[in-house]
């Protein structure tokens, strides 16, 4: 479901006195849910598996094309935007294994902040919000796999 | 010479003591009169003075010869931006050294330097840290004067999902440098540990700095232990740790181990940089000499164990689980059973 289609189904929700609305099928699960707080979307993506680049190392050309295969941003700033790993490798959400966690659901991140660590061979990636936001979701569980270009979060850019 | 001083955060070598061991050392085997001195630098006889004293103070051995002048005997072994630039020939890494008496990390100043937009090929050297670290938050142990603490900042041209491949650059250029400073034999335990007779002499971490299109710039983190001593170890130590003098009895000068370092990473990088990884990720397989062993893996709060397979494209590890089934292992620590 694109984000235009999510916005309609959220206004259509809202003019009703749904309190609670949930969809589910093979690819994606919407819940919306209403109430005194404000509204929450949760959004499962589908797994994205996207095959590793084979043999020598891709160099970008100096005007840095875009990844091939990257998850396409969606171009409406909207509720439910997704941060994504740039590498294959192991999702952590906290700097070492008994200290706090970077981000937690409902945390309003500053540009630049970091929201998260990847690991692959050793490289520490700290991702960072690229811009202003609300966590909305956070879809990796500490220490488990991330493929490249998964969604990591979902925010609401601000 | 390559490589300019940062004086200003050295602490140990100002810039005038660094201009009088560049002029020794274009004449190693004479004297330099305190007159040369004083006109070369533009400063006084009685600050050239000076200077030659505070440079003894940090056992520099110079010997003043009256009507002759001065002359350097021996240096210290001190990883000063003078001391590690001198004779260095490198393309890009060693551009600039910025080193430190004591700090916190030499990978967390190298990053803030990096986010300041220093150049590639910076070198952070520390005589000691205070809070070395390892991965995730684990503590390395980095006592003053006898090991190595440096961070090296690259900005290669490439994708983000490529860098892991930067790991073996560092593993092969330290087992590389081991081997040309000792008679030691060095290898790599998966992914990039160096070790000595099965024991830890080397760890390195690296941090990346990306977004989706680039690398903004990677954070290369190498910890030798080169002349430790014994009780300098923690009793509590994950893996057995020892350093390259406990191994071959002999102390490692540790300026001319670090430019053997910074020499074999520059080429390394350049082949990199060239096209080479296929190369650079042979060499590695060569020292890792991972697969058809039997390994256990322990990673977060769950150990696997198993018999490796192979080595996939970006390094990660195929352990062939008793089931059968073949996971795919890009972190964790390795033991080889």
């Amino acid at each position: 479901m694109d984000i235009k289609d999510l916005k309609s189904l959220i206004k259509m929700v809202t003019e009703t006195d749904i309190s609670e609305f949930e969809l589910e099928n093979s690819e994606e699960k919407i819940r919306i849910k209403r109430g005194g707080a404000p509204e929450v979307v949760h959004y499962s993506a589908p797994q994205q598996v996207y095959a590793m680049p084979q043999g020598a190392p891709q160099f970008a050309a100096p005007a840095m094309q875009a990844a091939p295969g990257a998850a396409e941003a969606p171009a409406v700033e909207e509720k439910g935007k997704a941060i994504t790993s740039p590498i294959v490798g192991t999702f952590y959400h906290a700097p070492a294994p008994d200290a706090p966690p970077y981000v937690t659901v409902g945390q309003v991140v500053e540009k630049g902040q970091v929201l998260c660590i990847v690991e692959a061979m050793k490289l520490m990636n700290e991702i960072e919000a690229e811009f202003r936001c609300k966590i909305l979701k956070l879809c990796k569980e500490n220490a488990h796999p991330v493929e490249y270009g998964d969604p990591l979060f979902i925010v609401e850019p601000l | 010479m390559r490589g300019g001083a940062d004086h200003s955060r050295s602490g140990s070598l100002q810039g005038f003591d660094a201009q009088i061991l560049a002029l020794f050392r274009q004449q190693p085997t004479g004297f330099v009169s305190g007159e040369e001195l004083s006109r070369d630098l533009g400063i006084s006889r009685t600050a050239v003075w000076k200077h030659i004293k505070a440079l003894r103070e940090l056992g520099y051995q110079i010997e003043a010869i009256p009507s002759q002048g001065y002359r350097l005997v021996a240096a210290p072994d001190l990883l000063t931006a003078a001391e590690l630039a001198a004779g260095l020939a490198t393309i890009r890494i060693g551009r600039r050294f910025v080193c430190f008496k004591e700090t916190a990390s030499t990978n967390q100043v190298a990053f803030k330097l990096a986010e300041e937009g220093a150049e590639e090929g910076t070198v952070v050297v520390a005589e000691a840290q205070h809070s070395g670290k390892g991965r995730l938050g684990r503590h390395w142990q980095s006592p003053a004067g006898v090991n190595l603490y440096c961070s090296i900042i690259i900005r290669p041209p490439i994708l983000p999902f490529n860098a892991p491949q930067l790991t073996f650059l560092t593993a092969v250029a330290v087992a590389r440098a081991v081997e040309q400073s000792t008679t030691l034999k060095p290898r790599i335990k998966w992914p990039n540990d160096v070790l000595v007779n099965g024991r830890k002499v080397a760890g390195l971490l690296n941090e990346m700095s990306a977004e989706t299109e680039g690398v903004n710039f990677v954070v290369l983190g190498i910890g030798v232990n080169i002349n430790m001593r014994r009780e300098q170890f923690p009793a509590d130590l994950r893996h057995p740790a020892t350093s390259l003098f406990l191994e071959g009895g002999k102390e490692v000068g540790r300026a001319i181990f670090v430019r053997a370092l910074l020499t074999a990473l520059d080429g390394l990088y350049d082949l990199y940089l060239n096209g080479g990884y296929a190369a650079i990720r042979e060499e590695w397989l060569t020292r890792c000499n991972v697969t058809g062993k039997m390994v256990s893996v322990s990673f977060h709060d769950r150990t696997m164990t198993g018999v490796v397979v192979g080595v996939d494209d970006i390094g990660a590890l195929l352990l062939e689980l008793p089931d059968g089934r073949v996971e795919r292992v890009l972190a964790g620590d390795v033991t080889i059973l």
